[in-house]
């Protein structure tokens, strides 16, 4: 009997090659907008101003890690991890027993600056200091076997390094050894808007060596703010670029496409 | 057309295979006709989702109740409640803070739909009218666009209650031109 011909499907990806594998966030629509996930190892900036949902999201991301068996770790900078371990209380989400079981860690890094002793007086870390913070995030991933890590927030780092060009170097650095590691991996960068324009990041090289960088913001409708979203470069994969709604609902935080006529008072984005 | 028709055209236009329906009910008789089909549709067994942006629901579960029909698959997504301070606390009900916020029907409509347990389910849109109150023209068409669109994909009968005297012949175009069907006129 001779032997059935096939057509072979076109494929309509542009960028054709294989895909690299994700780190799936199991945030719903977010997944679908990342094409299945964040590429594994990447660094993602995720940048927003005050109030639009950056450290719930990130925390989803690692409870839902913790929860598919991932060791995960927040690392907190601008306020104790007993305050946010009770924060955590209030989401639905949250399970106790993740961190009970060690799957989802969280470090205070005032803690880890004072047993390294890098603490200034003058709030801003020597080259050396610089070397024992990333050496002892890097034992942190290495012996805890980290794979979903989220610093809250970097930026609050970034004020304590001493120029650009150092917060250029320890961002570089910090990225390279995590994605050796396989660890995915956000950054929180917190944002301000001056006249209607919303940056990525307060120094403004933050972006530039992330993997990816993912906006939240508000969107002004009828007075009402509502929580936007939006992927604007993720290497490794194919990605949305349009602008989502963000909410959290009793099952975690949800996304779906912003109506395109909705917005009358969106911030801009450089 | 009288309710008991409109209600024979729905269940007839469920059978024929369509999925989504603008039905033009007059404003004399509007609000109870409306509880009457949901009323008509609970007793054939579908569940559904009841999206109330003109009343609260706390006032159409009332209606509902009075009709003896059985209440345990059917959702509210609530428009109204919230904006006026009304009761926020009925577990069959999700509430939306503002009727601006309209991706979070969508968003809502997602939630209730794992819950739903008939086979045969619908989503009744009580009323087109009650949005264009905080939604400019081009905004409500095109959330109207993207409801009826994702509820062909989910493949739930839908049905976009409008008021006949209320809706302006752009609107009731744009509505016939997503529908496959337009019953009541």
């Amino acid at each position: 009997m001779a032997k059935k011909e096939v057509t072979k499907p076109i494929t309509l990806d542009p960028r054709g090659g294989r895909p690299r594998d994700k780190c799936v966030t199991y945030i719903e629509g977010i997944d679908r907008i990342l094409n299945g996930g964040i590429p594994i190892g990447n660094i993602t900036l995720l940048a927003g101003t005050v109030g639009s949902g950056k450290t719930t999201l990130a925390m989803e991301f690692l409870i839902n890690g913790a929860k598919a068996g991932e060791t995960c770790c927040y690392i907190s900078v601008t306020e104790p991890s007993s305050k946010m371990l009770s924060n955590l209380q209030t989401y639905g989400f949250f399970d106790d027993a993740l961190v009970k079981e060690g799957k989802l860690n969280i470090f205070d890094l005032t803690v880890i600056n004072d047993r390294l002793g890098v603490e200034r007086l003058d709030g801003t870390y020597t080259a050396k200091d610089m070397e024992a913070l990333l050496g002892a995030f890097e034992d942190i991933v290495d012996e805890l076997g980290v794979t979903r890590l989220v610093i809250d927030s970097i930026t609050a780092v970034c004020y304590q390094l001493p120029d650009k060009g150092s917060i250029r170097n320890f961002i570089f650095r910090l990225s390279q050894f995590l994605s050796t590691f396989g660890c995915t991996t956000m950054l929180i960068s917190e944002t301000v808007v001056d006249s209607n324009v919303q940056t990525y990041s307060i120094f403004g090289v933050e972006e530039a060596v992330a993997d990816g960088v993912v906006l939240m913001g508000n969107i002004i409708r009828q007075g009402d703010l509502l929580r936007s979203l939006q992927v604007v470069k993720m290497r490794g994969t194919k990605h949305s670029r349009a602008r989502h709604l963000i909410e959290l609902t009793p099952i975690g935080l949800a996304v779906v496409p912003l109506l395109k006529w909705g917005q009358d008072g969106g911030q801009a984005f450089t | 057309m009288n309710v008991k028709d409109i209600a024979t055209a729905i269940i007839k236009s469920i059978n024929d295979g369509d999925t989504l329906t603008t039905v033009r009910i007059g404003a004399d008789s509007f609000h109870s006709d409306t509880v009457k089909i949901a009323s008509v549709l609970l007793s054939k067994k579908l569940g559904g989702i009841y999206i109330t942006t003109s009343r609260p629901s706390s006032h159409i579960v009332d209606e509902l109740e009075e009709t003896k029909v059985d209440l345990s698959d059917l959702y509210f997504i609530d428009l109204v409640s919230m904006t006026v301070g009304g009761k926020t606390d009925d577990p069959r009900t999700l509430y939306v803070e503002s009727p601006t916020m309209l991706e979070s029907i969508l968003l809502n409509i997602s939630l209730l739909e794992m819950r739903l347990k008939a086979k045969k389910r619908f989503v009744l849109f009580d009323s087109v009218n009650g949005l264009s109150i905080y939604s400019e023209a081009r905004v409500l068409k095109e959330f109207i666009n993207v409801l009826g669109n994702s509820m062909r994909i989910k493949e739930i009968y839908s049905m976009l209650m409008t008021v006949k005297e209320q809706t302006g012949e752009e609107l009731a175009s744009a509505l016939q031109l997503l529908s496959d069907k337009v019953i009541g006129e």
